[in-house]
């Protein structure tokens, strides 16, 4: 095709046209994964949060309105005390975790902003807990928090009696555990992250600042802080939102016990579903768990477009 | 600027520290996974850090060949759940990329589908625990329960958003003189080749790292890696650590590999491509 071969305007209209309905079919079957794994499952949720339905009730799930009972599930809610301590649990997992991952991600990127030997390497051994997979992961720590395990072995060098210390079935250690395999497996992604918004601080107003006599954390809170603003709080939003999800290592290192001293709301729900088997009841938790995080979540992503 | 020798000593070991602690979990799991049954029993004064003896015997032992050092013997090996995992993981990355790279290019070239970016990441944002009883309903209601290609779809559309596209890309679809399916196919697809693999490999990683989906929809058949990982243990000699660590290293290779192969684009892929690197 040359040039003069250019197609008059008529003709271009329906080539926009055809772009339209392209881009309809391209888009049909993640529209339609959408509604089959999202839509239509919210909708059959709440149906079955309003009733008394379970699996074992003898009744297909069409018929859950046999079962119908009105709002009582999301009224026993409120008073699930068992609930309200593992959404505490999973609030508290994440106030301290969260924190400490980013910490250490961001004291580790500092340190790798200049260029030393053996830097790639380096580099590549701190990213490799990321891509461990978790549930790996967490029989890997299952096995180094054992009482006659690696843990207290490395403690021992430090004591003069061997340490024998029951992490995982101590209410309180077990909480410490679960907490430091999230930090050794998500610490590298505040790394990754935040090294990668440390690295894109222009270094010519850094030295300009140091000419200026700028001290070391005056440039870092003036100059490098406000340039990693965005980067910081999409990394933190990530890992706030995984680390609420946290299920695959602590459930396998400790099944949310001894007791219910590190069930999670995953780990929570996980066993009314499996164990207690009261789906009507659960699709109202899972329900009201959906509606408060999305408020919070167009919440914040009102506030951060601001 | 030149900084004091200190400051350098601080550097070194702290970095040291970091590197040590992030390996001595993997190392440890791989010094188990080669020791025989009397190292991985030992507890205590008698732990031993490398094999006296480094043996294959746990692989051997996954794979079916009973071990002479222990009374038990699987009642299934680990090569179906290692199949299962590839076929799921597989099938689920060529579904999301599929219907992601359609879906996204649809999107950023004519506009179409302006509710899927909010509420594909919103799947994300949610745990999946919260919608899994109606997806579990629906598969056995489907007769897909226990079926890798069930797990398959799931992943599909949880990691469909991941394929988020670059510009360019549109600049190459103003070819005019072919269809605009043509144009796709042909011009938009070739160019794209590189961050599409990279993003596949990702969308594989993570498919393959999963463990929640996986034990809620499979049961026995079709179990994957992790979930069949839990089945090594027994009344009879507690839990199998070395057999365990013998699966965990398998389990860890491939995405530690694909993760090397597409370093570059791991911070673009792990913030959902809000940061481009």
């Amino acid at each position: 095709m040359t040039i003069a071969e250019v197609q008059p305007l008529s003709k271009l209209k329906p080539a926009r046209d055809d772009g339209a309905r392209l881009g309809f079919r391209l888009t049909l079957p993640a529209q339609l994964l959408v509604l089959f794994i999202a839509v239509f499952p919210l909708l059959m949720q709440l149906y079955i949060s309003l009733t008394d339905w379970s699996p074992l009730s003898g009744a297909s799930w069409p018929q859950a309105w046999q079962f119908w009972n009105s709002f009582a599930n999301y009224s026993d809610l409120i008073s699930d005390n068992r609930l309200w301590s593992a959404l505490g649990r999973t609030l508290f997992i994440i106030a301290i975790c969260v924190p400490i991952e980013f910490l250490l991600g961001l004291g580790l990127a500092t340190l790798f902003v200049d260029d030393f030997p053996g830097k790639r390497v380096a580099y590549s051994i701190l990213i490799a807990p990321m891509m461990v997979v978790p549930a790996v992961a967490g029989y890997m720590f299952f096995m180094l928090f054992q009482s006659g395990g690696p843990v207290n072995d490395i403690l021992s060098w430090f004591t003069p009696d061997p340490v024998a210390i029951a992490w995982l079935s101590d209410r309180h250690l077990a909480l410490v555990a679960v907490m430091v395999t999230d930090i050794w497996q998500w610490t590298p992604l505040m790394f990754l992250i935040l090294l990668a918004g440390l690295v894109g601080v222009p270094s010519d107003q850094l030295k300009a600042a140091a000419l200026l006599g700028a001290s070391p954390w005056q440039r870092f809170r003036t100059i490098v802080i406000p340039r990693m603003k965005t980067i910081i709080i999409i990394a933190l939003a990530i890992r706030v939102i995984e680390c609420f999800k946290i299920f695959d290592t602590l459930f396998i290192m400790t099944g949310g016990g001894p007791g219910v001293a590190t069930e999670t709301i995953s780990v929570y729900i996980y066993k009314v579903t499996t164990n207690d088997l009261i789906w009507g009841y659960v699709a109202a938790i899972a329900l009201a768990i959906l509606i408060v995080l999305s408020i919070g979540a167009v919440w914040a992503m009102k506030r951060l477009a601001r | 600027m030149t900084r004091s020798l200190a400051f350098e000593a601080f550097r070194y070991s702290a970095i040291l520290l970091a590197l040590a602690v992030t390996l001595i979990p993997i190392l440890w799991m791989a010094s188990m996974a080669f020791k025989p049954v009397a190292e991985w029993q030992a507890t205590g004064a008698n732990l031993t850090w490398i094999p006296d003896d480094p043996t294959l015997d746990n692989f051997r032992f996954l794979f079916g060949e009973s071990n002479s050092n222990l009374i038990v013997a699987l009642d299934r090996t680990a090569g179906k759940p290692i199949l299962s995992s590839l076929l799921s993981a597989t099938f689920g990355t060529i579904l999301a990329m599929t219907a992601g790279t359609a879906a996204a290019y649809g999107l950023s070239r004519f506009g179409s589908g302006a509710n899927l970016p909010l509420a594909l990441i919103q799947l994300r944002l949610f745990p999946p625990m919260a919608v899994m009883i109606p997806v579990m309903m629906m598969w056995a209601f489907l007769g897909l329960m226990d079926t890798w290609w069930g797990l398959a779809l799931v992943y599909g559309i949880v990691k469909t958003f991941f394929d988020e596209m670059p510009k360019e890309i549109e600049e190459a679809a103003l070819v005019e003189g072919c269809s605009r399916w043509r144009v796709f196919i042909r011009v938009t697809l070739p160019m794209m080749a590189a961050p599409l693999a990279a993003a596949s490999l990702f969308v594989f990683i993570l498919n393959w790292s999963d463990y929640l989906i996986a034990l809620l929809l499979t049961t026995r058949e079709w179990v994957t890696i992790p979930v069949y990982m839990a089945s090594l243990s027994s009344s009879m000699t507690g839990q199998l650590y070395g057999a365990k660590a013998a699966l965990g290293l398998i389990a860890a290779v491939p995405p530690v590999i694909l993760g090397i192969v597409i370093q570059k684009h791991l911070v673009r892929g792990l913030t959902f491509g809000a940061l481009k690197q």
